[in-house]
């Protein structure tokens, strides 16, 4: 059955459905328990599962991300929350050089099946400032040995999150902070969404938006505003940034001979520059014009409500952007 | 939802049984009384500083984080007063509207940053978790737990190379002792020798996490065993407590050069930030009690009792603090917010 639910409602269900099908999915992180998670998430688990399997950490982000990397290597499903995915920066040693390398090292006679987990980017609410709004997704998109998605919407949140719990690889679950209270529909029985596989989430002929998690409501919102206007834009929703799944975007741009890539990241050699490079090497022929990118300023994210507006992407950057690519 | 069953309040409280003993007799120690009403006016200008910041929050000129200073007060003014800010320095955490205040950064330049005003302590750009006023050597307002600590070290590390005598002094939370940075800050200010006083404000929670639930000793004093540098836990609540100390304490780290490490036990009265409702996860009985021992509370008594002050002249004193603080709060509201071109400013040079 289809149900209204936010995004942190469907992940939520996600847990929840996971921890009752497998005993060994255990969860850690800050004020994930009796608090009930910062931004939701875990609601009602730590009543219900109890507290060897809702795991209250003390903040030892290195520490405890360390401690799902070993509990993993021992066939445990943690599944790690950092309250920020700006935290990570702590955590960061355990991410490069252990969780994500630990098959290789060893030969691929271990594994490390672990989701970490946590919203990203300048949202929910507005004014979350330089240390707590940052959109990383570029760092663990570099590094081999992880896998990392993004959901854009609330129906793949909680499929793709229930498939990287399931996944025997380490697994960086980054949520779209944007989104996180923002309501859709979801199904509330037992499905997965494949955790390599981009999406064309919106139909159109003339220009091809691409983007992922939060960027991917940018593109909608400008698809219906540039359709108003006469022009068809397809939106094509990445949903992995490792891998690329880079199909769906080629054949649409075979299609529509023109792109934008729009993303929350800082623009210099953020995940749209691989996006467009990508593109470049493998649909040359097929463009008409320059691919353009719509993209985070490069500022650390500032408090006063005029500069943190300016330092986002916006729809009509990427109507502008879009119909730039038109006058080609 | 009660999440954890424990004791209210300081004499009982995991953490502080240490509160009552020293309060009588940290009342020898000299304060005259000019500077125990001039410290009066200041506690209570961080009470109302943050009663008016967080009513602006919820008419929404302040947005994101706002995390208040109520009920610490005692800490930072017997703390900050301590210190020579024309050598020292303070290196701070998010929880940092009070000791910015007490460094001597005007109320309206506070609240025009809180606002995200271009006249801002930090142009607008920082908000409430990053104030930075080198003039008045305070050196942030930093919103990663523990971020401050290692910086700190360094900051000592300078003055030292730099044959000042000043001191560096960093404050940061409870829930800091749980980040391996403070560990190696430790050991590190110890091996190399560094005048940094390391000041735990343990208001017993870790967001909405006590400190039996996130600390593996109940004394964070305990914890911070182990690498050489001398330990103290003081009593909060009391600015005649938290002032002896750190008059003690700040001489010794300057004529010695040796780091030092507090543990200033006190309470947070509102939320970790403004959404969060404490009451899911401690006991009104344990607020009471905490307030019984309320620092603006304790000298006011005092004051009254010794008849320095009446209840009458001390609620005038409120008023006229708080019709300064309007007046502030009003002007910050008119300043400016800040130009368009600022966005790209001030990243690098
Ligand atoms: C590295 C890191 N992890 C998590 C957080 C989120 N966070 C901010 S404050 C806080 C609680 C800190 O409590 P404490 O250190 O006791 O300071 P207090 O807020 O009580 O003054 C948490 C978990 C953070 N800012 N930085
Ligand atoms: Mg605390």
């Amino acid at each position: 059955m289809i149900i209204k639910k936010a995004m942190h409602e469907a992940l939520n269900m996600a847990l929840r459905e996971e921890m009752i099908r497998d005993p060994r999915v255990v969860l850690l992180g800050e004020e994930i328990g009796p608090y009930n998670g910062v931004h939701y998430v875990t609601r009602g688990l730590f009543a219900e599962f109890g507290k060897d399997r809702v795991i209250d950490t003390p903040i030892s982000e290195e520490s405890f991300v360390g401690v799902g990397v070993g509990m993993a290597m021992m066939g445990q499903r943690p599944v790690v929350e950092l309250m920020r995915m700006d935290f990570c920066l702590r955590a960061m040693d355990q991410i490069y050089n252990h969780m994500a390398k630990i098959r290789y090292m060893s030969g691929g006679r271990l594994s490390v099946p672990m989701v970490l987990r946590g919203p990203e980017g300048p949202g929910p609410n507005p004014g979350l400032t330089a240390q707590h709004g940052q959109q990383l997704t570029v760092l663990f998109a570099h590094c081999p040995g992880l896998r990392v998605v993004s959901p854009a919407n609330q129906h793949d949140a909680k499929g793709m999150l229930k498939a990287a719990i399931r996944c025997d690889d380490p697994v960086v679950f980054l949520e779209p902070g944007p989104l996180n209270n923002k309501q859709g529909d979801v199904d509330d029985g037992d499905y997965l969404v494949p955790l390599d596989q981009a999406e064309i989430k919106h139909d159109g002929s003339d220009v091809t938006l691409i983007g992922y998690g939060a960027s991917v409501s940018l593109c909608l919102q400008a698809a219906r505003e540039l359709e108003r206007g006469g022009v068809s834009a397809e939106v094509v929703d990445m949903r992995s940034l490792r891998p690329l799944d880079m199909a769906p975007a080629l054949a649409s741009v075979a299609k529509t001979n023109r792109a934008v890539v729009v993303d929350y990241a800082w623009q210099s050699y953020g995940p749209a520059a691989e996006i467009v490079s990508r593109l470049m090497s493998d649909a040359f022929w097929d463009l008409e014009s320059p691919v353009l990118r719509v993209a985070g300023k490069e500022s650390p994210l500032p408090y006063a409500a005029n500069l943190e507006e300016l330092s986002k992407p916006n729809v009509e950057e990427v109507v502008a952007a879009a119909k730039q690519t038109l006058r080609n | 939802m009660s999440v954890v069953a424990r004791k209210p309040g300081p004499p009982e409280s995991a953490a502080g049984n240490a509160p009552h003993a020293t309060a009588t007799a940290a009342r020898n120690f000299p304060l005259d009384t000019a500077t125990l009403k001039h410290y009066l006016r200041q506690m209570v200008t961080l009470r109302e500083f943050e009663h008016l910041g967080e009513r602006e929050f919820k008419n929404g000129l302040i947005r994101g984080y706002y995390h208040s200073y109520a009920g610490q007060e005692a800490v930072g003014v017997g703390l900050v007063n301590a210190l020579d800010l024309h050598r020292d320095y303070i290196v701070d955490h998010y929880r940092d509207h009070g000791h910015v205040l007490l460094s001597g950064v005007e109320p309206k330049l506070v609240y025009a940053e809180l606002f995200g005003r271009r006249t801002g302590v930090s142009k607008g750009k920082g908000g409430s978790m990053h104030m930075y006023s080198p003039e008045h050597h305070f050196l942030g307002g930093d919103g990663i737990v523990g971020g401050g600590i290692s910086i700190a070290t360094g900051v000592g590390l300078a003055l030292k190379q730099q044959k000042q005598d000043g001191i560096c002094v960093c404050f940061f939370g409870d829930g800091a002792l749980d980040t391996g940075t403070f560990h190696e800050s430790m050991n590190l200010a110890s091996l190399w020798q560094i005048p940094v006083v390391f000041i735990c404000v343990n208001n017993m929670y870790s967001m909405g996490t006590s400190l039996e639930r996130h600390s593996s000793l109940p004394r964070l004093v305990d914890r911070a065993q182990g690498y050489g540098v001398p330990t103290e836990q003081i009593d909060g609540q009391d600015v005649w407590a938290t002032t002896a100390a750190a008059e003690r304490i700040f001489r010794q780290v300057r004529e010695q050069q040796r780091p030092y490490f507090i543990e200033a036990l006190t309470y947070r009265y509102q939320g970790h930030g403004i959404h969060d409702k404490p009451l899911n996860y401690r006991s009104l009985e344990e607020e009471t009690a905490w307030h019984a021992r309320d620092p603006l509370k304790l000298l006011t008594d005092y004051l009254v009792q010794e008849k320095v002050l009446s209840h009458k002249q001390i609620e005038q004193l409120r008023t006229e603090v708080v019709a300064s603080l309007e007046a502030d709060v009003a002007e910050a509201k008119q300043a400016p917010e800040p130009d368009p071109e600022e966005l790209l400013q001030d990243v690098t040079l």
